[in-house]
């Protein structure tokens, strides 16, 4: 196990080995190749996780489709090949939450996560035609 | 900067594996072919500066306000 220290959430113990990896950074975060999962303190569809390089950076996410139905994206071959997997292995959507001050959140539906558990790889794609928004807000209750 | 001037339908190679042809000047706008391997992704300037900013802007978050926000959000969820 490590330590990482100095982040917003205190302290974090680490399993070096079970970081979620992307290969290829966040966009505008070339650097950033492993974070760590937090744990949830409550139930609920966001979860975030926290930059291994980077202490000061941590990312809320979610589930975008479990609140756009029809929100799809498939990765290419060149997609799977970067996450490590094959055509018939798993590959889930993420999109980045953005919680402004006033908590009215958005996710960011033109550059969702895609997420290959079998590989525990990530790669964050921009959607160049696509109609989905950087600030999609949430559906009404 | 590299400057180069193009007329239509010439072009530039960037190393060996990636060819930009100028199609069209018109109107103020250049269309441009571009050919590349299938893994060099390409964005418009623009667009890709927007998703940059709005990583950013994700990372400033505070973690009290998201206990709450989970709480809040659980209606809204769909499944």
């Amino acid at each position: 196990m490590k330590t990482l220290t100095g982040t917003r959430f205190g302290d974090i113990e680490y399993d070096p080995e079970q970081t979620l990896k992307f290969p290829e950074g966040l966009v505008g975060f070339p650097h950033l190749h492993h974070f760590i999962v937090m744990p949830q303190t409550k139930p609920g569809p966001l979860f975030w996780i926290q930059s291994v390089e980077d202490a000061a950076l941590a990312f809320v996410l979610t589930d975008p489709c479990g609140f756009f139905l029809d929100y799809a994206v498939t990765p290419d071959a060149g997609e799977r090949s970067k996450l490590g997997i094959g055509d018939e292995d798993d590959c889930l959507l993420l999109a980045v939450v953005t919680v402004p001050p006033d908590r009215k959140i958005t996710l960011n539906l033109a550059a969702p996560i895609l997420f290959a558990p079998k590989t525990n790889r990530a790669l964050q794609v921009i959607l160049e035609k696509t109609s989905w928004q950087t600030r999609t807000p949430l559906p009404a209750a | 900067m590299l400057v180069l001037t193009r007329k239509s339908e010439e072009g530039f190679l960037i190393g060996d594996d990636i060819r930009v042809t100028v199609l069209e000047v018109k109107g103020g706008a250049v269309r441009l072919g571009i050919e590349a391997p299938a893994d060099k992704k390409i964005y418009r300037q623009e667009v890709f500066d927007r998703i940059c900013r709005e990583n950013q802007e994700a990372a400033q978050w505070n973690p009290t306000d998201l206990d709450a926000l989970s709480e809040s959000l659980k209606g809204v969820e769909k499944k």
